[in-house]
């Protein structure tokens, strides 16, 4: 989504900078580190010219002088080496501290504001997408904020230090090399700029290959029925050529990038071969030979700032582009938010009541009408109705997943939507048809890492809901690791354990989604009802019911349909009537 | 084609093999790129000497630059020649060897994919060709130029002056053991840092996943915690891999310094005794400068070729998987043509140790329409499979137009079939391709009839651009009963002669399946038909009805003689009354 006023650059910049504020000292010892570093290490050169003029062409002086004289230089080149490269090794490590400090306060405000998100939104984002937010986006700032940022900052300064001692050798060597930088600045930077075009679009046409390759493998039955093996690899090839032409123009502008370089700077080692040997041979001036030595070993210095200077200059964009999605997900509005002055949790007991809500997913198409109901404390109250009638939208409003858009939901008479999230929710207990399992053992996925629950908790939360018994069949029983999927257990075993999950919880409210499956065998359908039973037993329940035992054990029994509740009472009440319920009845029946 | 072609095992050698003279140029290059950069320091040692002792004249220095410049710019070509041929190849071989890749995996068969997993095929052919690529092309590249410079460098060093010679060597070995060691435990932390990103990344992707979980249960300030753990972690080991790595840097450029100093030391110690010129020294400092990027880059070269090592294996891999279902020796190829009839003779089929079919034994004659139902699993997509053969049985034969199925050309018999699955997989292409994916030339009164037959014509008309709409995420995302439409009509639009239809309609509503039967049954009826199906509405329009269960047909008969005896049919039908009346209840 677009927003109205959407922030220009520098808004994005100076939230950037915020996140860098809380490191300011460590941002100012950098800049310190810099600066010295570069002072050091381009003092270098300095140290051989003098080496050069005074130890090995000073004819003049007696060799014992000019040893003497070669040692006491090596010496201080030594320690002034040794400096240089250290605090240039600490800067690195500092500057990469720095910008991991930053990367992880991003990353995770990113995710805390992500889990704060309504779950509207979860339903339109594609989880891919989200993930790319806590993932790569992220990335990206990481690497403009170490390599980019400070990696220009140091380049800069070391730019600036060797350029001071080239003034400080001879001014005129010095304007003579720098008259050549701006053309051959130009044509790096015209080099990178292809290379950065043709990298571009290696990663898009690697990408359409991919997802082409990803569609034919998935298809591949399909292709084969349907005798298109032929055709599929002739459009394989299409794109796989496609994308060896955009690698030959990387490696077209790759291939000219080191050789520019090293001409530069042999052009750049004649220039003053020539300039300054003129000049010595015209005598008469300050010039020596060792100023000359020095000046070419600055011309390769020279060099490696200006070539990654010119390689970050595309680094920028791409980085700004993900700070602006970051950015934008920070910005969406929190929609089922907390009030401002909640009530004390205590208050969350009592009846449950809707009165006279209505909703809608889409905002249009109505999902519940005027629906009004209680269930008071201890009842269990089911719901049934055919597919779509709108019976788990009633525990998803409870739980606020999604707030309701007319009328009210109360609890104990007070509006739902007075009380914190945190504190509502920590109330309640669902059991979903298909049961979420997190990657982890199965006792974490029944505590739920609650550290107030012991293991004697969690092994009574199985047992009372006959999970204990394949639990403890498992490989490693209660210390088994569980992937995603939750592959190894089937969905009867899933239901079960997510059972004992609610029940460890201790929730006063409980919310059950009892759909009927398939593939579960008898023996598992048995435990799961007599759970189900046990679960629900002095607890305010509200089961989306499809097993007739439930429905039957039900202190009251909605019956929905299209969105409207369209009778209600005890399964004996509503079975007299003959109306719609007898059918339901009937059909459930098998 | 597809004919039993036995392809000679793959090699990688064989597609370096093709660039023999791409292979020798880059030599050349690396030859003259390494002769040119080690005569220039000695241009510039003439000069420095000429300037020392004050010989030089002017038109001496004028030539000496020109000639400089001269050779620069001749290397300038063949330096990046040395780079251009051997990257440029190495593409070429990425391109084929995915080429090859992919032509093989449209011979394998449903059991192959049936046991790899998608993502782990993509792998394969994209990162791990990448390391094998980039091997070959760095391999080339950096290879000859270190071999050729270290070679001839040595040469010009010792023979110039063997004691500087020495002491260069002394100064590099000890840094590319060095280096070696460092790059190695980088690696090892490097795997660690990835190791854990993909365990925060796949943290956030439960997170989100299962935020209905993670809502219900108010977990959030638990998984925030549990995030905020692993990303310092990811933080720390980033830092560690840091330590190291910033090191490399400083750490050359130090020993370069040294290596500088060591030089002039030594070198000066000579030139104030007399032995040698400035001039030397300078040519040797510019030598120092030239071979560490050679030396170094061979700790790195060898680790790039021992990855590459293993990702060439995991390609193998697939390369060695071969497919059960293809034409044998056994295949007839006088085989052009088929009627439509089918038989089943004490066909059973097992998969993994399971028996999933047993004791089929059905005939079903070339024009008729068979129904097929049973409870979910209960083998009847498998029975039809093996029509298909996408499978083969393990016990029994299966006959088709009369001949055995496994002597039939794999696409004659394809060609003879139509086949609609339940859940369809569709391309993200124009609709138009998507219906027209099985006939050889598309025409557009074939493609309007059968989405007309799949009563689709009418939604069709209501997308953005008809038949050119472009399905999928770029386009229109399509309902599970437009799905199974649009794959009614691909099956028909083939004119098959025989058409396999395997629960095509539960996703599609009373009213729709009545509308698509009455137009489907014509196009039935002059073929063979195996029609799985759910729903005793649809299945009271076939000749016969049988009844899977768990693996057995249990029933057969018409629909009249099966509701009058009791069983899975007639309980069915009376489920599905009871169903519609609840519909139609008011």
């Amino acid at each position: 989504m677009s927003a109205p006023g959407r922030k220009p650059k520098r808004g994005l910049a100076h939230r950037l900078l915020r996140y860098a504020l809380p490191y300011r000292k460590s941002l100012l010892l950098s800049l310190v580190l810099i600066l010295a570093v570069s002072a050091s290490i381009n003092y270098l050169p300095v140290l051989i010219q003098r080496l050069t003029d005074t130890c090995l062409l000073d004819s003049s002086a007696p060799g014992a002088v000019r040893l003497e004289r070669l040692g006491r230089i090596g010496l201080l080149y030594l320690i002034i080496a040794f400096a240089g490269y250290s605090l240039r090794y600490l800067q690195g490590i500092l500057t990469a501290w720095i910008g991991q400090r930053i990367v992880y306060d991003l990353r995770v405000d990113v995710f805390r504001k992500a889990m704060r998100m309504q779950q509207a939104w979860f339903d339109r984002m594609p989880v891919g997408t989200l993930l790319t937010r806590v993932t790569s986006d992220i990335e990206r700032l990481q690497n403009f904020v170490t390599e980019g940022v400070v990696g220009t900052v140091a380049d800069l300064f070391m730019l600036v230090g060797i350029m001071g001692y080239m003034l400080l050798i001879s001014l005129r060597l010095s304007i003579i090399l720098w008259i050549l930088l701006p053309p051959l600045f130009t044509l790096l930077f015209f080099v990178n700029r292809k290379l950065r075009t043709a990298n571009r679009m290696i990663r898009r046409r690697q990408s359409e290959l991919n997802a082409l390759l990803q569609e034919d493998l998935t298809g591949m039955t399909t292709i084969q029925l349907f005798n298109r093996e032929a055709a599929a690899r002739k459009e394989f090839d299409e794109r796989n050529g496609l994308l060896r032409e955009a690698h030959f123009e990387e490696v077209r502008w790759f291939s000219a990038y080191f050789p520019v370089i090293e001409t530069g700077q042999a052009v750049a080692i004649a220039v003053i071969l020539a300039a300054g040997g003129a000049w010595l041979l015209k005598g008469g001036n300050p010039l020596t030979l060792g100023a000359l030595v020095a000046f070419l070993a600055y011309i390769r210095d020279f060099f490696r700032p200006l070539g990654s200077l010119s390689d970050k200059a595309g680094s920028f964009q791409v980085a700004m582009a993900s700070a602006e999605r970051i950015f934008e997900l920070m910005d969406t509005p929190e929609e089922v938010a907390d009030p401002d002055d909640p009530l004390p949790a205590d208050r969350i007991d009592g009846a449950i009541a809707f009165e006279k809500v209505s909703f809608a997913y889409d905002g249009k198409t109505p999902v519940l009408k005027n629906i009004s109901f209680t269930v008071e404390p201890g009842q269990v109250l089911a719901v049934v109705g055919a597919t779509g009638a709108g019976k788990s939208t009633l525990i998803n409003l409870v739980g606020r997943f999604y707030d309701v858009q007319e009328g009210r939901i109360t609890i104990g008479g007070t509006d739902i939507r007075r009380f914190r999230k945190e504190e509502l929710r920590k109330r309640i207990g669902y059991v979903f048809q298909d049961p979420f399992i997190f990657a982890g053992s199965v006792a974490d996925n029944i505590s739920l890492l609650n550290p107030d629950l012991t293991r004697e908790d969690l092994v009574r939360a199985a047992q009372s809901v006959n999970a204990d018994h394949f639990i403890r069949a498992l490989p490693k029983g209660y210390d088994t690791l569980l992937n995603e999927r939750g592959e190894g257990l089937s969905l009867g075993q899933k239901q079960l354990l997510a059972m004992a999950r609610a029940l460890a919880q201790n929730p006063e409210l409980l919310f059950v989604l009892d759909e009927a499956t398939a593939n579960i065998d008898t023996a598992t359908e048995m435990l799961i009802q007599d759970a189900l039973g046990r679960l629900m037993k002095n607890r305010t329940s509200i089961v989306i019911a499809h097993r007739l035992s439930t429905i039957r054990h039900a202190d009251r029994i909605l019956v929905m349909r299209h969105g409207e509740l369209i009778d209600s009472g005890t399964h004996d009440e509503l079975m007299a009537r003959a109306g719609y319920y007898r059918n339901l009845y009937e059909l459930l029946r098998h | 084609m597809e004919t039993a072609i036995q392809t000679p095992p793959v090699r990688l050698s064989r597609y370096i093999a093709q660039h023999k003279a791409e292979i020798a140029l880059t030599i050349v290059c690396a030859l003259v790129t390494v002769c040119i950069n080690l005569v220039l320091p000695y241009i510039m040692r003439l000069a420095i000497d000429g300037l020392t002792a004050g010989t030089l004249t002017p038109t001496q220095l004028t030539h000496q630059i020109l000639l400089y410049l001269g050779l620069t710019a001749l290397t300038l070509w063949f330096a990046r020649q040395l780079r251009r041929i051997p990257l440029r190849f190495s593409h070429q071989i990425e391109y084929d060897v995915r080429r090859d890749l992919f032509a093989h995996l449209t011979r394998l068969d449903q059991e192959f994919y049936r046991k790899e997993r998608t993502g782990n095929l993509m792998t394969r052919m994209s990162s791990d060709l990448i390391v094998v690529r980039d091997a070959i092309g760095q391999g080339f590249l950096q290879g000859t130029r270190t071999v050729t410079a270290l070679l001839f460098a040595s040469v010009v060093m010792v023979w110039i002056a063997p004691e500087l010679a020495l002491l260069i060597f002394c100064l590099y070995l000890p840094i590319i053991i060095f280096f070696t060691v460092v790059l190695n435990v980088v690696r090892v932390r490097q795997k660690a840092l990835q190791e854990q990103a993909s365990d925060v990344s796949n943290f956030a992707q439960e997170s989100f996943v299962g935020i209905r979980c993670i809502k219900g249960f108010a977990l959030d300030r638990r998984r925030n915690r549990l995030f905020e753990e692993l990303t310092g972690e990811l933080a720390r080991r980033e830092v560690q891999l840091q330590t190291l790595r910033q090191l490399l840097w400083p750490l050359m450029a130090f020993w370069f310094g040294v290596g500088t100093l060591v030089l002039l030391y030594a070198g000066g110690r000579q030139v104030i005794a007399g032995t040698v010129s400035v001039g030397v020294v300078v040519q040797f400092l510019q030598y120092l400068l030239y071979l560490q990027w050679p030396l170094l880059s061979l700790s790195w070269m060898l680790s790039l070729l021992q990855r590459s090592k293993v990702c060439w294996e995991r390609i193998l891999e697939i390369f060695q998987s071969r497919p059960q279902i293809t034409d044998t020796a056994e295949t007839d190829f006088a085989i052009r043509e088929l009627d439509g009839s089918i038989d089943w003779r004490d066909v059973s089929l097992e998969l993994d140790g399971t028996s999933l079919l047993r004791d089929i034994n059905l005939s079903v004659p070339s024009g008729k329409t068979i129904g097929i139902t049973g409870p979910t699993g209960s083998g009847k997509t498998l029975l039809v499979s093996l029509a298909a053969r996408l499978m083969d049985p393990t016990g029994g034969e299966l006959y088709v137009g009369g001949h055995p199925v496994k002597t039939i050309p794999l696409d004659v018999l394809r060609r003879h079939i139509g086949f609609a699955s339940q859940e369809p997989v569709l391309f993200s292409r124009t609709l138009e391709h998507n219906i027209a994916f099985g006939v050889a030339i598309p025409e557009e009164k074939i493609i309007t009839w059968a989405a007309d037959v799949a009563h689709l014509h009418g939604d069709v008309e209501e997308f953005p651009e008809r038949y050119q709409t472009v399905l999928g995420e770029r386009g229109v995302t399509l309902s599970g009963g437009q799905r199974q439409r649009t794959s009614i009509s691909r099956a028909v639009a083939r004119l098959p002669q025989i058409l396999i239809l395997d629960d095509v309609l539960s996703s599609v509503d009373t009213q729709t399946e009545a509308a698509i039967m009455s137009k489907l049954q014509p196009v039935m009826k002059n073929r063979t038909c195996l029609f799985v199906s759910h729903r005793a509405s649809t299945l009271r329009y076939t000749d016969e009805i049988i009844v899977i269960e768990e693996g057995r047909i249990t029933q057969r008969g018409t629909h009249d003689e099966l509701i009058a005896q009791p069983g899975y049919y007639s309980e069915l039908n009376r489920l599905q009354q009871l169903q519609q009346q609840l519909e139609e209840a008011q």
